[in-house]
């Protein structure tokens, strides 16, 4: 019984890594994409947000960071993303410890306005700074090189199929990450931290410190995350990439899922991307029609097609009150609290059938 | 000189309607120590709902406050009474996420039922100008300064003269001690909540005929909301006051000495700089 889980998580990485043999839709494949996108973004947040308890509403900063070196060492000095990667990455760390430094002696709403802050200067930076960022029009790339490794050619990057297992490895490598983390000492210190920060701090553990070792982590990987979308979708401005929304929907992966628990970022990830998948793609409007409850000729039918597709972030502000409103754990906790309640309810119905 | 001085009037000027978005905030963040992060979305409402009376009504922007003030008093009331009274004894997180959830769907709302195109309204006066002592000041700038001045005034007068107001303020000092004294803490956080949106609405009033009109203009003021009140001090409204006209002159000496792309960063920075070095503000209790 205990096996049971392992078992299943092995058949579920089994069936993502087999997947792409199988489906050839690149649609399908972009889906999934975003999926694993959303994933390492989610599980990314956790590390600082979910077991450190510091609500960073300003993650945009580092996934920025990740995305514009990336790119602009690849389009302006011909490093290959593969290697450019890796300086994006180190620079985030290094400009969160900087930014953390600072303001981590902030709490609360204050921390979290302060993260805001943070972000809207390096989009502000990004926007102003026209001969390194590019400005407003953003970078666009050209093709990606070929990945050559001893003489043979693995990829092109034509297809979607390299960028399924880069993001299906690096979705996997953020989750290891976050279990790392929880059955570490480290993860201890993290929760320790939020739970109470001056009893933390009485028992001899560093705030700062440990609060910088979570900004750390989490930097790193949504830097990472930010590469990985800037080398796929292929363009970037400060529009899509460092405002306050791309850093709300970090959040809202976590908060919808379940914060602070390895399977929520994925749950958030499982119940957000699809979704605004299926409005983008008249999916919702249609199944409205489809059941009549609206005639699609009629003017709410017209409306609900023209704009319906536009609606993701109006959905998302929804789900976001219903989540806090009736389950504050999230999807997540919601179902543990309510498969608990019924295992209970089932455990006293046969203490009391054992009595009698 | 003379720039300087341009600047620095004008700056004053702007600064006191970011005064009005201030004092909501704080006002809000007073009585409850919920901190709203949909302020500037109810801007952004109280500025759409100035511009379809205009167009429609044919109201002035500044007479349509008689209306904008009433309504968006009771659309502040409905919030409170819908979603933010649940999540009074949550985590501040919590509060914090349902507030931007909460902003998330106006703006969207807005920009489905309005599209996103950019409204103008212009008025006969909006790039009208007035001498002032040699310095020349955009008109409508000067007619919302006056407005903002005589609300302020009117403002501080309830919350210190009248009975209500004292139960107010008695509530933002120490919600169980007001409790105990009689005071119905839940009204007051019903008719904070109302004021509060119905300062927002009113500066979204005030800056329709000087700013673009779009469902995605309440994020800045939002943010800016926020420097505000952190620079005056959370919860005081004379610290919002000041932090206001503050925020407002940096905002404009930035834009005539370095560059207007820029101004918001200046901003940006002098916030962090104060959360730093005073985070209760010039005028706060240190609550950290």
């Amino acid at each position: 019984m205990r096996s049971l889980p392992v078992l299943l998580l092995a058949a579920v990485a089994i069936g993502l890594f087999a997947f792409p043999a199988f489906v050839e839709s690149p649609y399908a494949l972009h889906v999934m994409i975003l999926l694993f996108l959303a994933v390492v973004q989610g599980e990314a947040w956790n590390v600082l947000g979910g077991y450190t308890g510091q609500y960073s509403v300003g993650h945009a900063a580092w996934f920025g960071v990740g995305a514009y070196t990336t790119m602009m060492l690849m389009q302006y000095e011909h490093v290959a993303p593969w290697w450019g990667v890796w300086p994006a990455l180190a620079l985030a760390v290094v400009a969160a410890l900087v930014v953390g430094s600072i303001t981590f002696r902030l709490r609360g709403p204050y921390f979290v306005l302060a993260s805001i802050a943070v972000a809207e200067i390096f989009r502000l930076v990004a926007l102003n700074w026209k001969d390194v960022t590019n400005g407003a029009e953003g970078i666009l790339t050209s093709d990606l090189p070929p990945l050559v490794v001893g003489g043979h050619t693995i990829t092109d990057f034509v297809s979607k199929v390299p960028f399924y297992y880069a993001g299906l490895v690096l979705a996997f490598i953020t989750i290891a990450v976050n279990w790392g983390v929880q059955h570490s000492k480290l993860g201890y210190y993290f929760q320790a931290i939020r739970e109470d920060q001056d009893a933390a701090h009485s028992l001899g553990i560093p705030l700062t410190f440990y609060k910088n070792v979570a900004l750390a982590i989490s930097a790193f990987f949504t830097a990472w995350s930010g590469a990985f979308y800037a080398l796929y979708v292929g363009f970037i401005d400060p529009g899509t990439v460092l405002t306050t929304e791309v850093s709300v929907q970090f959040v809202l992966i976590c908060i919808i899922g379940g914060i602070g628990t390895i399977g929520g970022p994925v749950v958030g990830a499982l119940v957000l991307v699809p979704l605004s998948e299926a409005l983008r793609a008249n999916l919702l409007s249609d199944l409205v029609f489809k059941l009549r409850l609206v005639d699609e000729s009629s003017r709410t039918g017209l409306f609900l097609k023209d704009n319906l597709a536009h609606a993701h972030a109006l959905i998302y502000g929804i789900l976001v009150v219903i989540v806090i409103l009736f389950m504050p754990e999230g999807v997540l906790g919601w179902v543990r609290g309510g498969l608990a309640r019924r295992r209970r309810g089932a455990a006293g119905g046969a203490a009391e059938g054992a009595a009698s | 000189m003379q720039v300087f001085l341009q600047s620095v009037v004008s700056g004053v000027l702007v600064g006191g309607v970011y005064a009005l978005i201030g004092i909501g905030l704080t006002l809000i963040f007073g009585v409850m120590r919920v901190i709203n992060f949909a302020h500037g979305e109810l801007l952004m409402v109280g500025m759409y709902l100035t511009y379809y009376v205009f167009t429609l009504l044919g109201i002035d922007p500044f007479v349509s406050i008689v209306i904008v003030i009433p309504v968006m008093f009771l659309f502040g009331v409905l919030l409170q009474r819908v979603l933010i009274q649940r999540v009074l004894d949550a985590l501040p997180q919590n509060q914090i996420l349902l507030t931007i959830g909460l902003g998330l769907i106006l703006s969207n709302t807005v920009m489905l039922v309005f599209t996103s195109d950019y409204k103008i309204l212009s008025t006969s006066y909006s790039s009208g100008s007035v001498m002032l002592g040699g310095i020349s000041v955009s008109q409508p700038l000067f007619v919302s300064f006056f407005i903002t001045a005589v609300i302020t005034g009117a403002l501080y007068l309830f919350l210190l003269e009248t009975d209500v107001g004292q139960a107010i303020r008695a509530t933002a000092q120490d919600r169980e001690a007001a409790q105990l004294m009689g005071v119905n803490v839940r009204r007051m956080g019903l008719l904070a909540f109302g004021l509060g949106s119905a300062l927002a609405g009113t500066a979204g009033a005030l800056v329709s005929p000087t700013y673009y009109i779009f469902p995605q203009v309440g994020s800045a003021f939002t943010l800016k909301a926020f420097v505000i009140v952190v620079l005056g001090g959370m919860g005081s409204i004379i610290g919002a006051t000041l932090g206001g006209i503050i925020i407002g002159t940096v905002e404009s000496l930035a834009a005539s000495y370095v560059s207007s792309g820029l101004k918001e960063l200046f901003v940006y920075v002098l916030f962090l700089f104060v959360l730093l070095v005073k985070p209760s503000g010039l005028l706060g209790k240190s609550r950290m």
